[in-house]
């Protein structure tokens, strides 16, 4: 066997590898006076919609930002996206991440929706210097001490005990006292991370959990599940999955008659198409959310008429954090990274895009994390979806069928 | 190719980086692509000598990620004594696979080791008070040393990524110059014709597996330093560790020196710049855009590339019929 190549072939393979080399020295483009933004978003695979809802709420804050006269401070700046697929992978996301920070000299990075994602993007931001804001849950993102993260939304274990203390409140307010609670749960990354969540947050609380079972994505017959969840005489189901999942078990759950209340872990229950596709079987079903478009109706107005899509929490979520950009940028009156990242630590934000916040505002603490973020549950009525706790947000009384 | 031929090449490799910014993007795609390309040919002693599809090396990759950044994680232990420590377990791991593994042949043996990946993915979701589960884990942030394997810029992994493709390629050649090489190429052309003349199969089959996995496992260690992060599915997934490196093989040449260095700088730049260019053009565009090519080059070049090269350097050099001779069918 010949395993060895001639001189040729190496002379060939050297002048490809200089070509390839050359390359970015001459593919850099001139920039503008714009302040680049870098934004690692999941564009294609099985998170492409969030990643799509995300992205159109970034670009109508900065569309609106832009027109209102730029950041004033930096003369009229105007702020300029650079989207970047993320796929599915981490190794993918951070090399996204690198290759806006090396080639479109971005001041900071909006990202990347999934936490693994965010957490491998976070890693490269980190040891550049440069903040990176995002929207993801996943507890560890602000317990590195990492100096450059800063996540606008509660932690994943805050929202599995808002699912688990909500409930109880919410029944506790039509008279119910819960006892006896099921967990549902999709075997993903997602499901298993988010169940372990509601499982403390259930003992904690005292609940005694009579079902706790996980099912394989893409499940084909619930049947027995349901079945087993009937005869376990739960008074609750906290249900984690994504959309097909969540579909086939609200429905199969109703069809059989199977009542009791259905309380999601956002994922699929907080998107339009599971009301679109469920019609009346979704009416009283709750979830948590970390924000709602009926908080902000103005802003989530406008976001409807432009993209005839509802303002999913992605897409409100990913505005403010284009508010709080905006503002860092008006204080810092640079686009060092360094400036920037000492804005978003020191300032509190509030008002614009941030409205639609349960907290209305963001503060950033040493760690990133924002102490203003609150979880709030949301109620499907009449295929619209309802603040319905804390009742300090609350938009309409939650019903509870026991 | 001679040594001082072979000499001049890894000159040149490490000339590179200089005509690069050290942060920048392409290098990250050249260090990626190095990366694989040490896999593959980590893979291709097994896959390509023995001529055993092996579609779980993921099983070892991530064996190699978790037991040297677990070790750093609790016991601030350096990396390097992790990856010897990865190295190990990759090797008992694949020993473990091999015994009940080493007597199926060609799509059996594929669709065992397939499984044999998954489990430990599973394990590694689960078992999460070992493992951190589904969340992953991160890589302790600590001041770039080389003692730590951490680094800042991506020009420092270039060249630990270098050094491991030309380390394992140097591997590759001891064992296809020595006797395990004939044993192996032996067994790949006829195993009962093997064991007639004397050759203990299923120990050259084993001994081949162990080297395989346990380098696997090695550079498991090194993607680890390189990402910082890493969740199960990333370490352990089929698609992205197990079939892109049996890929990256079959594309650049079974079997050949330098069909994985081949294979790897033609799929990690193809999959990058598909997706750059065409992610926001349509959903799905670029997924399929890469898949296209790829069948595009097995259909033209069932041989791999690294054939490929040697038939367009002979046409160039007008050697043609010489090669036509040396082809093999």
């Amino acid at each position: 066997m010949d395993i060895f190549v001639n001189r040729r072939r190496v002379l060939g393979m050297g002048g490809a590898a200089l070509a390839t080399a050359l390359m970015p020295r001459l593919a850099k483009a001139q920039q503008g006076q714009d302040i680049n933004v870098g934004v690692v978003l999941p564009l294609s695979g099985p998170s492409a919609q969030f990643g799509i809802n995300s992205k159109n709420g970034l670009e109508l804050a900065v569309e609106e930002l832009n027109a209102a006269g730029g950041i004033k401070a930096l003369g009229g700046a105007q702020i300029r996206l650079i989207v970047a697929d993320s796929t599915s992978a981490p190794t993918a996301a951070a090399t996204a991440a690198q290759r806006l920070i090396a080639q479109n000299e971005v001041v900071a990075v909006i990202g990347a929706y999934v936490s693994s994602l965010t957490l491998a993007v976070s890693e490269v931001m980190e040891r550049r210097g440069i903040p990176l804001l995002t929207i993801s849950y996943a507890d560890q993102l602000t317990e590195r001490g990492f100096k450059t993260v800063f996540r606008l939304n509660p932690k994943a274990s805050t929202l599995g005990q808002a699912q688990v203390t909500g409930s109880i409140e919410i029944a506790a307010a039509s008279g119910a006292k819960l006892e006896r609670a099921a967990i549902l749960y999709e075997d993903t990354a997602y499901g298993t991370s988010q169940s372990a969540g509601l499982r403390k947050a259930s003992q904690a609380a005292g609940l005694s959990l009579v079902m706790d079972e996980a099912y394989p994505q893409g499940i084909t017959d619930v049947t027995p599940l349901i079945n087993k969840l009937r005869a376990s005489e739960a008074q609750v189901v906290f249900a984690v999955s994504y959309l097909n999942d969540t579909l086939q078990i609200v429905r199969t759950m109703r069809q059989q008659k199977v009542l009791l209340p259905v309380v999601g872990g956002a994922g699929g229950f907080i998107l339009p198409e599971f009301a679109s596709a469920l019609g009346e079987l979704s009416e009283g079903v709750l979830s948590v959310n970390s924000s709602n478009y009926d908080l902000d109706e103005a802003h989530a107005k406008r976001y409807r008429d432009r993209f005839n899509y509802p303002m999913v929490h992605d897409a409100i979520e990913h505005a403010a954090l284009i508010e709080v950009l905006g503002q860092s940028l008006e204080t810092a009156a640079a686009t060092t990274s360094e400036a920037l990242r000492g804005a978003v630590a020191a300032k509190r934000f509030e008002g614009g895009w941030l409205d639609g916040m349960p907290g209305g505002a963001a503060d950033f603490d040493d760690t990133g994390h924002n102490v203003l973020a609150e979880p709030i549950m949301i109620q499907w009525r009449s295929g619209e979806m309802a603040t319905v706790w804390p009742t300090e947000r609350q938009k309409m009384k939650p019903v509870w069928v026991s | 190719m001679t040594m001082r031929q072979t000499f001049l090449l890894i000159c040149f490799a490490t000339l590179i980086p200089l005509a690069l910014e050290p942060n920048g993007y392409y290098i990250r795609i050249l260090t990626l692509a190095l990366l694989f390309a040490a896999l593959g040919q980590a893979w291709n002693i097994v896959g390509g000598l023995a001529g055993q599809m092996s579609l779980g090396h993921a099983a070892f990759f991530g064996l190699g990620a978790y037991t040297s950044t677990l070790l750093l994680i609790h016991f601030g232990i350096s990396p390097w004594i992790g990856m010897l420590a990865g190295g190990v377990l990759g090797g008992i791991a694949a020993f473990l696979l091999s015994l009940p593994t080493m007597r199926l042949k060609g799509h059996y043996f594929a669709l065992g080791t397939l499984a044999f990946a998954e489990v430990f993915r599973v394990i590694a979701n689960t078992w999460s008070s070992l493992t951190g589960g589904p969340v992953g884990l991160s890589v302790p942030f600590s001041e770039p040393s080389l003692a730590m394997l951490q680094f800042n810029e991506t020009r420092s992994y270039y060249y630990l990524m270098l050094a491991a493709f030309v380390a394992v390629s140097m591997i590759f050649v001891i064992i296809v110059q020595g006797r395990l090489g004939y044993r192996l190429r032996a067994v790949k052309e006829g195993p009962d014709a093997a064991e007639v003349i004397g050759v203990n199969t299923t120990r050259v089959k084993i001994h081949a597996a162990v080297i395989s996995g346990s380098l696997t496992a090695m550079l498991g260690t090194l993607y680890a330093q390189l990402n910082f992060f890493f969740d199960p599915d990333t370490v352990f997934g089929a698609l992205q560790i197990s079939i892109r490196i049996a890929l990256i093989v079959i594309v650049g040449g079974i079997g050949t020196l330098f069909g994985p260095l081949l294979g790897a700088l033609l799929i990690i730049p193809l999959e990058e710049f598909a997706n750059v260019m065409l992610a926001d053009r349509a959903a799905g565009l670029s997924q399929l855009t890469y898949g296209a090519l790829l069948m595009a080059i097995v259909l033209l070049q069932p041989q791999g590339l690294a054939e490929f090269a040697k038939k367009l350097a002979a046409r160039i050099s007008g050697k043609v019929m010489s090669s036509k001779t040396e082809a093999r069918t």
